[in-house]
């Protein structure tokens, strides 16, 4: 337990060194809520979304969550290509241990990222009462995790980095379009049917329903179904991340 | 003034076709970018186009096309620095500087490389929003493709004397990173200037962004409609794009002449 809190605490560091990018990120999670509010929620119908501040401020939440616990995929594939990962193989740490300090470690990030923007959704949509704030805690752990192992794991596919930053692209955007972030669900439905069902099962759309729920936007939410899903989502991302990070942290060439 | 000779030509070229080539080798790139434009354009923007309440004589949906597509010439665009960084870090630059290239055309290469390279990687995605338009006038497709390919010269030119000043890889991607994000937000590529116009600070930073210029331009030349939305007249769109590409290659290879040398990579 000791060398995955050590692994995790060495990539948490490491986080700080991109304060500027971090800045950056910031600056641009929160002009997306002020341009949404000050310019979009005048273009938008409101029969469909009455106040889309409201809407979307769970969203960017996810969002945030999400592109943060991301961030540690760009590190491990420049460490698989200029050949770190041969160093990390060679400390004095079981495998599970590395991989799963590793998954911590972007875990944390986004845990740490995400906190602000909690604060920022109190202020714009309400306070979550005691058994919400549990809701809020395991969606963020569980969505961080699930994002942290994926985005790891998909950082070693490849060595190129043109192509370790497309197909993270690619799974980022996929993730972020079939999402209800930014659309209801009636929404996505009206343009692409039944779809909408497979959209509403995304862990980024089931994290965003929870946040919903919790910060009192709806009631119209299944806690304990959509919980369960998360679930089943983060057990099945970590597990294929595991295999698949440690089959290329280990394969040759 | 001195003489250009037709050695001089041959090796402009060999510079721009060694910029070119490289997108032989990034296939699958190009097909996976293509994949998530597609996809954008389709699920994020028939759905958010669902949720805007109409504009008069406008459909949200059209001026989001031409709008995501700018946003996406520019981005491309913005991405050689990540490509020129990566060069500094493996030598290809000091090798540039070895060659037995004259400073002048090896600078004017990169740009027109960097541009060409830049503008050919979009094609793809152009056809796909030319089908979705469907233009009615094959001059105005001409006209478009030249403002494309001025503006990824004036984006690639910005981008070359941004790097080749900071020399720091963590510097070029947070650089990048903030004026990739900040330029498309503070422009009309998302919002039409009469929505933006309600914050007048935004409103000034779109009117003087570039980005706004080229997806406008782009929006008179296959939605007429859209005239009266327009930041600018076309005619100051076409100054602000030619003024881009003309003032910004000229940086570039300014910077490539004078100021770059081997060495110094942070």
């Amino acid at each position: 337990m000791k060398s995955v809190l050590v692994i995790a605490a060495r990539d948490l560091k490491r986080f700080w060194s991109y304060r500027f990018w971090l800045a950056g990120q910031i600056v641009m999670n929160v002009a997306d809520i002020v341009i949404f509010g000050l310019l979009f929620n005048n273009m938008i119908n409101r029969s469909l979304i009455p106040d889309y501040i409201k809407f979307v401020t769970p969203g960017i939440l996810s969002l945030a969550l999400f592109i943060s616990s991301f961030s540690i995929g760009r590190e491990v594939g420049v460490e698989l290509r200029r050949e770190v990962s041969d160093y990390l193989l060679s400390l004095p740490v079981s495998r599970v241990e590395l991989v799963l300090g590793r998954f911590t470690g972007g875990a944390l990030r986004g845990l740490i990222y995400q906190s602000g923007f909690i604060v920022l959704a109190m202020l714009l949509v309400g306070v979550p009462s005691g058994y919400a704030w549990l809701v809020v805690a395991y969606t963020s752990i569980t969505l961080s995790f699930a994002m942290s192992g994926l985005s790891i794991a998909l950082s070693t596919v490849t060595r190129d980095f043109n192509l370790q930053a497309t197909i993270r692209s690619v799974v980022y955007y996929v993730l972020f379009f079939f999402s209800n972030i930014f659309y209801p669900p009636r929404v996505i439905a009206a343009r692409f049917g039944g779809f909408a069902d497979a959209v509403a099962y995304s862990p980024l759309s089931i994290a965003t329903s929870l946040y919903r729920w919790a910060f009192g936007y709806t009631s119209e939410v299944d806690v304990a179904v959509d919980s369960l899903l998360l679930a089943a989502w983060t057990a099945v991302l970590l597990l294929a991340s595991y295999f698949l990070y440690l089959r290329n942290l280990t394969k040759k060439g | 003034m001195r003489a250009v000779s037709s050695r001089d030509l041959v090796d402009l070229l060999h510079v721009i076709e060694w910029d070119v080539r490289k997108l032989r080798r990034q296939t699958l790139f190009v097909a996976m970018r293509t994949t998530w434009f597609i996809l954008q354009v389709i699920v994020f923007g028939t759905s958010i186009s669902l949720l805007v309440s109409s504009f008069p004589g406008l459909n949200y949906y059209d001026f989001y096309l031409l709008g995501v597509f700018t946003a996406l010439v520019y981005s491309v665009s913005i991405a050689r620095g990540y490509e020129i960084a990566d060069e500094f870090d493996e030598g290809i630059v000091e090798y540039h500087l070895a060659l037995p290239v004259k400073r002048s055309t090896l600078a004017l290469g990169r740009v027109l490389g960097g541009s060409v390279a830049s503008f050919l990687f979009t094609l793809p995605m152009y056809a796909f929003i030319m089908f979705m338009i469907r233009p009615d006038n094959a001059f105005y497709v001409l006209v478009s493709l030249a403002a494309i390919y001025l503006f990824s010269a004036g984006v690639v030119g910005l981008v070359i004397t941004v790097v080749l000043s900071v020399k720091s890889t963590d510097a070029t991607d947070i650089l990048m990173g903030v004026i990739d994000a900040l330029l498309v937000r503070l422009s009309t590529v998302f919002y039409p200037a009469p929505v933006i116009a309600k914050v007048l600070p935004y409103y000034y930073a779109s009117l003087a962004n570039p980005i706004s210029s080229v997806s406008d331009f782009l929006r008179v030349l296959f939605l007429p409609e859209y005239v009266v939305y327009a930041s600018l007249p076309p005619q100051g769109q076409v100054a602000y794009i030619v003024g881009l590409a003309v003032g910004f290659s000229y940086l570039a290879i300014y910077v490539i002449s004078h100021k770059l040398e081997a060495g110094g990579w942070r």
